[in-house]
């Protein structure tokens, strides 16, 4: 692994049959992202980013080349051991939330942490610091029915980050969001990169895309830009969130 | 074991005695008016039509069919009730294409409509499907019970009328369940239906 | 945590659940009666045989008892032999045939038993007492009420009537001195008890030193079987039949309503299940997603096929009880049908609640109902996590 990155790809393809034909997604994709690093993976529909992600997030399989996360090899992993990886190792933030709807949003975060193994009273102590660090501390009861997108979005990274991850992925995370609650998802993400996590979003989000330190265009399953961003066309808009950074 | 009348009398030692006589008549009309003229003169026994004694010598079977009926209806109930559950769940899987077809306008009697037409050709073909099955069912039945008694007679006779009622009863049961299904859903607001 | 999602589930969907139990309960119903079936009788039937506690029955040879009219030359002898045996506590011989009771224009006829009233295995006493004199005589109800007497009354019997030449044989003036129930008999059928002895004098030469039956009652203890071959060895004149043979051959009779309750309760455990199976894999193609997800955050397949099987056993669960009530009313309904046998003791019952029996059939059920979710579970919780969460799969 080359000095330390949090992850490492090398050369991946992904194919997809369709019918008779074969559909390749990624035609050979190699980055490397380092630790605290922010991600953006931008580029029109079908380009692949959503799969790239999805290999990231070791819940696909490439067709041919590497993926290595925190040091350990992910691609070719059995599946109990790929749960376990993305479970300890992966947040994941979906367009759609994907909240658990029989579940309140204390619940929702207490999942993964159950999975893991917590007690129940640590479980609970944790996932009410994290509803506060994202700003739901009073909201902890609610179901996802009676949450705003922006206020489930919230709980789904309360959720991502319950057993401390070392890569946070999100596809599409202000998709389904207005510009303004939209805007509060940025700077959450901002706050989460400052506060140390690595992140790596795709999006056709532009503001989004512009609060990444770096962003990497993809275009047809492959990468054809990869530039840091520069700072002055970053927006931070602290909006909604806990009044101080909790330690993690 | 059959004997000669004679020498089973000699053996014995019953005399001039028999236990019955039967008697065959040349029409039913016949026989009426033998019964009458039988009872009339008879000293010590009567006459009594073959039906008659046929009622009584086949209560047990009267029981027995007592007992099929009663089994029958608690398997048509039990059949009803979890032929309304899987159409509640069959139609319920396709709530999102229901919701589909209401936002782009269809009425609620073309849905319903379809629902019910399905569930009354599942009906349908089910019920033939099902006489297949009842009929050879009866046909194994026969074979094995008239082998262990030895005996001509036949334990399940599928008639015609049988399979009327089947069929008819699986349509109306059918159709019924279907339309309560349906109705269900119909009158769930379309946007609830996508989940929102 | 899984639990709270178990049991949301079959709340989200009330209608569908309480149809599903409902379904699942009429199944265990169905499977219950079945299995009271299958056993009842012959479980009744041995109850009845064993009431009295008489476990040996001897008959004439090659006959099973009260098969024909067949009946034991040299009674008292055979009794002498039986009754000599240390292990015998009580031997009861019983004479069959008919009396008949001229009442105004008609005859009525009952079926009559010759008995030892001291012995006796085949009545309850309901009133009165047992005969203790020659010319006295027990009935039942249905006797009393056709021959229009009752406890105390005087009648006149007789063993053989011509009805052709209406004369009658073997008269005899009897006082009715007991109400009785008879063990054996069906409740409606006429019959009458006497002692022995005068059944046989009023029968006349054809039925001296005679019985139909002799019932034998053991030490407590005592190895049936091994008395069953002593006495057939020494009496070669008379079958001996114990209980479990005579329940061997009730099985053979009966043998259609063990092959009936095997293949209805057959049938109820496979629409069970079949209902089960579809339950639970339309409600996880409605979770599909959910189910993705929960895979995607790192939740372990086995995890979340456990979750689905405690709703498939949520479901069994509450079903299974409300099953058991249901089954012993259409047992109860079902019972009442075949009681109407004709001929039938009135203490058969065909359907028998045996807990042990009953327990096994419902707990089978549930067994196959969280079995019936396993595979569209497994299947749901295996499928392609990326496929599962986006309709296309290049994004």
């Amino acid at each position: 692994m080359t000095g330390g990155a949090i992850v490492e790809v090398r050369d991946l393809v992904r194919e997809y049959r369709m019918g008779e034909e074969r559909v390749p997604a990624l035609r050979g994709v190699s980055f490397t992202v380092e630790p605290s690093e922010y991600v953006a993976i931008v580029g029109p529909s079908g380009c692949g980013k959503s799969t790239l992600l999805n290999l990231l997030g070791v819940i696909d399989r490439p067709t041919s080349g590497t993926v290595s996360i925190a040091g350990e090899r992910v691609d070719q992993l059995a599946d109990a051991r790929a749960t376990e990886f993305r479970l300890r190792r992966i947040g994941f933030v979906f367009q759609r939330f994907y909240l658990l709807q029989a579940l309140s949003a204390r619940e929702n975060v207490e999942l993964p942490l159950a999975e893991a193994g917590m007690s129940g009273a640590e479980r609970r102590a944790r996932a009410l610091e994290l509803l506060e660090y994202v700003g739901l501390g009073r909201r902890e009861r609610h179901r996802p029915s009676q949450l705003s997108g922006g206020e489930q979005q919230r709980v789904a990274i309360a959720r991502a980050l319950a057993n401390r991850p070392a890569l946070l992925l999100a596809d599409e995370p202000t998709g389904e969001l207005d510009a303004r609650t939209g805007a509060e998802m940025i700077a959450l993400f901002e706050r989460l990169n400052r506060d140390g996590t690595t992140v790596v979003v795709v999006t056709h989000d532009e503001d989004l895309a512009r609060a990444a330190k770096r962003v990497i265009h993809m275009r047809d399953g492959t990468i054809v830009d990869d530039a840091r961003a520069d700072p002055a066309d970053r927006r931070v808009e602290p909006v909604g969130l806990a009044p101080e950074p909790h330690e993690r | 074991m059959r004997l000669h009348l004679g020498q089973l009398q000699s053996l014995l030692g019953y005399g001039d005695r028999v236990d019955r006589f039967a008697v065959a008549t040349r029409s039913a009309e016949a026989t009426g008016d033998a019964v009458a003229r039988i009872n009339a003169s008879a000293f010590g026994f009567r006459a009594h039509r073959s039906t008659d004694v046929a009622v009584e010598t086949s209560k047990t079977f009267a029981v027995v069919s007592r007992f099929h009926r009663a089994i029958g209806t608690i398997t048509i109930v039990a059949s009803a009730i979890f032929l309304l559950c899987i159409m509640l769940l069959k139609v319920d899987e396709r709530r999102r294409d229901v919701a589909a077809l209401r936002l782009i306008g269809c009425s609620e009697r073309t849905i319903v409509g379809s629902v019910v037409l399905e569930a009354a050709a599942i009906s349908v073909f089910g019920s033939l499907f099902g006489v297949v099955v009842g009929g050879t069912a009866s046909f194994l039945v026969n074979r094995h019970y008239q082998a262990v008694y030895r005996t001509p007679l036949r334990f399940s006779i599928v008639t015609g009328d049988i399979v009327v009622f089947a069929v008819a009863l699986a349509l109306v049961l059918g159709i019924v369940a279907g339309w309560l299904a349906a109705r269900r859903l119909v009158r769930t607001p379309p946007l609830a239906l996508f989940g929102r | 945590m899984l639990a709270t999602l178990a049991i949301a589930s079959l709340a989200r969907h009330r209608t569908r659940t309480v149809l599903a139990i409902l379904g699942v309960a009429v199944s265990a119903a169905m499977l219950l009666d079945m299995v009271m079936l299958s056993s009842g009788m012959r479980e009744s039937f041995r109850g009845l045989l064993l009431s009295q506690g008489f476990q040996l029955r001897l008959s004439p040879r090659g006959t099973l008892p009260f098969d024909t009219e067949a009946t034991i030359r040299g009674a008292d002898s055979v009794l002498a032999v039986v009754r000599a045996r240390p292990t015998v506590v009580a031997a009861s011989p019983v004479l069959g045939g008919q009396l008949h009771f001229p009442t105004g224009g008609a005859t009525i006829t009952a079926s009559a038993l010759g008995v030892e009233p001291a012995v006796q295995g085949d009545y309850e006493l309901v009133a009165g007492r047992q005969p203790a004199a020659a010319d006295e005589i027990v009935a039942n109800d249905a006797t009393l009420r056709a021959i229009g007497h009752s406890l105390g009354d005087t009648v006149r019997a007789a063993a053989g009537y011509d009805p052709q030449l209406r004369t009658f044989s073997g008269e005899r003036t009897l006082r009715i001195v007991g109400r009785v129930r008879f063990i054996y008999l069906a409740l409606d059928q006429r019959a009458v008890a006497l002692p022995i002895s005068t059944l046989r004098a009023m029968g006349g030469p054809s039925s001296a030193d005679r019985m139909s039956l002799a019932m034998v009652k053991l030490r407590p203890g005592a190895d049936v079987e091994r008395e069953r071959a002593a006495l057939h060895a020494f009496l070669p004149q008379v079958t001996v039949t114990s209980t479990a043979q005579a329940l061997e051959q009730v099985d053979q009779r009966l043998s259609y309503f063990r092959q009936l309750a095997v293949i209805l309760g057959s049938v109820s455990l496979i629409v069970g299940f079949l209902l089960v199976t579809t339950l639970v894999t339309v409600s996880v193609n409605e979770r599909i997603g959910e189910i993705a997800v929960m895979r995607a955050i790192g939740v372990h397949r086995w995890r979340i096929v456990g979750q689905i099987l405690l709703e498939s056993s949520a479901l069994m669960l509450i079903a299974a009880p409300l099953g058991l009530g249901l089954g012993l009313l259409t047992a109860r309904w079902l019972d009442g049908i075949l009681a109407s046998f004709p001929g039938l003791p009135e203490r058969i019952d065909f359907f028998l609640f045996q807990p042990r029996a009953a327990w096994t059939a419902l707990g089978l059920l549930v067994v196959s109902g969280i079995l019936a979710g396993i595979y569209p579970s497994w299947r749901s919780a295996s499928l392609p996590i990326a496929g599962t969460l986006r309709p296309a799969a290049v994004g």
